[in-house]
């Protein structure tokens, strides 16, 4: 890598359901992080943009309607895609133009406004992000989808929904303290087992909810940081994997490959191990699919990931913090922000924004963000700089 | 028209066709995409699969090049359409398409024989109670809106 990474500003719009346009929310993140960076348009040398529908309100080809509205028609952008983990993806090629030197300064921006097209229309659009021809096909919701996980899982592991439910009650816990979480609301693991079940074993609780939303990061290189002399963070190990697109051919149904490989990849160039992680934001999309990233990413063995739950190891005050935002679960799934509203919390959390929900003393944090039943997967290593 | 199209296709498996059949039907047959020769296979309570001739790997008809070797010679290779499932979902918010089913799970089944696992959609489950990891299923058909339809043996 010619250049090291830093993250120098980042904005969140609220995760929920929003009147505004897909464009509005886009460049109210935008401008959030360009403020935040302490830096101007002018300063940006191209925009990345992660979005999956933005068809459902009318706007395709996004990149250069936002960068146009930014100011800057002039500078370059393109629109990335990846299921749920579009952010990560994303960030991932902004990392990388930065590392290589093609630029100093760039804008990533993740978008998705989907709540307006209701639950039915929302369950059929997010059906395409699987091998339709297998899953969405034959009638697989992605509910569907990590409950089928989810049932191969309890049964490899003699877990139970209970089990299930502590990661619900653990991360709406968290969501409660981020004034920017969809669903800020505490709930009991009562709450969740007597939730309506939207897939079995699955139910609403144990589910993220639709959101609209928006979150974007200001990163540069570190002369660049450096000059600019705001607070930053450092980018120090970038993963990416991918698996079997459907589920049927993955040898394991209980683990999700690509973060597997993502993960290391991260560890080897962060040159850590995952002892060294303070916290992680990680993908749960649904409550199964934290318990499986938890193990997959090296905190916990094979099937104990629920054990160490139950016993708070997970909590904001145990051994490893897992998704002190609140997570998809709580803060929110506006899925193509979802990738970079982790990083956003990242940022906060290490330049002390991130008020009572704050790991204190964090020196490392991990995100990790995966696309439909984790086919594609970003792993991301950041270090608290100062 | 479909016992027609399930002779041509058991004459094509036992390689009849090279010797029998006229060049067009060789041609006809040879223009069916993968997918529709799955779903072809489907009809008949079957799934298609191809052996690699390089290293004699088998994967489903839909992959392109060996998963082991990338060669791109196969030979079809058809499964009785009969396994046990691997695992399974039944779902109270069905995706567009899907309204008119009264009630129906998805599932993943190994296929008997078979190196590899298919999913499909099993109608008439009204809840998961009644079904369990293990439950044989086949192959009954392949509908345009359903996809792989299943049944419980």
């Amino acid at each position: 890598m010619k250049d090291k990474v830093c993250v120098l500003g980042a904005g969140s719009t609220k995760y929920g359901k929003l009147n505004d346009s897909i464009i509005e929310i886009a460049l109210n993140a935008s401008k959030d992080a360009i403020d935040s960076a302490g830096i101007t348009p002018n300063d940006i040398q191209a925009g990345y943009i992660s979005n999956v529908f933005g068809v459902a309100d009318k706007q395709v080809h996004m990149a250069p309607v936002i960068l146009s509205n930014l100011g800057i028609p002039h500078v370059p952008g393109l629109t990335i895609e990846s299921a749920c983990g579009s952010g990560s993806v994303m960030f991932r090629e902004a990392y990388a133009n930065i590392a290589a030197g093609f630029y100093d300064c760039v804008l990533g921006l993740g978008v998705e406004k989907i709540t307006h097209t209701g639950t039915t229309q929302s369950t059929t659009l997010f059906s395409y992000c699987s091998d339709f021809f297998y899953e969405g096909g034959n009638g697989a919701s992605f509910p569907g989808l990590f409950a089928s996980i989810a049932r191969a899982y309890m049964t490899s592991y003699k877990a139970n929904e209970e089990d299930l439910a502590n990661v619900a009650v653990k991360n709406h816990e968290n969501g409660i303290l981020n004034p920017k979480a969809h669903v800020q609301r505490k709930i009991t693991v009562d709450d969740v087992l007597k939730s309506p079940v939207v897939a079995s074993p699955l139910k609403l609780y144990d589910c993220c909810p639709f959101s609209d939303g928006a979150s974007a990061v200001i990163l540069c290189n570190e002369e660049f940081a450096k000059k600019v002399g705001r607070p930053y963070v450092e980018v120090i190990g970038s993963g990416r994997g991918a698996s079997p697109a459907a589920v049927q051919a993955r040898k394991d149904i209980t683990t999700i490959p690509s973060t597997v490989d993502a993960a290391k990849q991260a560890y080897k160039m962060a040159n850590i191990t995952p002892k060294d992680i303070d916290f992680a934001e990680v993908h749960d999309c649904f409550t199964i699919a934290e318990v499986i990233d938890i193990e997959d990413l090296g905190f916990f063995p094979k099937g104990t990931a629920v054990h160490a739950i139950r016993e708070g190891a997970t909590r904001r005050n145990g051994e490893i913090p897992i998704n002190p935002s609140g997570g998809l679960k709580s803060k929110g799934h506006p899925i193509g922000a979802t990738g970079i509203g982790q990083v956003v919390e990242v940022f906060e959390q290490f330049i002390g924004k991130a008020g009572d929900r704050e790991i204190k003393n964090a020196e490392y944090a991990l995100t990790h963000n995966f696309g439909a039943t984790g086919a594609s997967s970003a792993v991301h290593i950041f270090k608290r700089v100062g | 028209m479909e016992l027609l199209a399930q002779a041509q296709q058991f004459i094509s498996l036992k390689g009849w066709d090279k010797e029998g059949l006229s060049e067009t039907k060789q041609q006809q047959q040879k223009d069916l995409s993968s997918r529709e020769k799955f779903i072809k296979s489907a009809n008949a309570g079957k799934i298609l699969a191809n052996k690699c001739l390089r290293c004699g790997h088998i994967m489903l008809e839909t992959i392109y090049y060996c998963e082991k070797c990338f060669g791109n010679k196969f030979e079809p290779v058809e499964f009785e359409g009969t396994g046990n499932m691997v695992t399974y979902t039944t779902q109270d918010v069905a995706p567009e398409g899907f309204e008119d089913t009264e009630s129906y799970a998805w599932v993943v089944f190994k296929v008997d024989n078979a190196p590899f696992r298919v999913s499909g959609f099993l109608p008439g489950v009204k809840s998961a109670k009644g079904l369990s990891i293990g439950t044989k299923v086949k192959v009954s058909s392949f509908s345009p809106k359903h996809g792989l339809l299943l049944q419980k043996i």
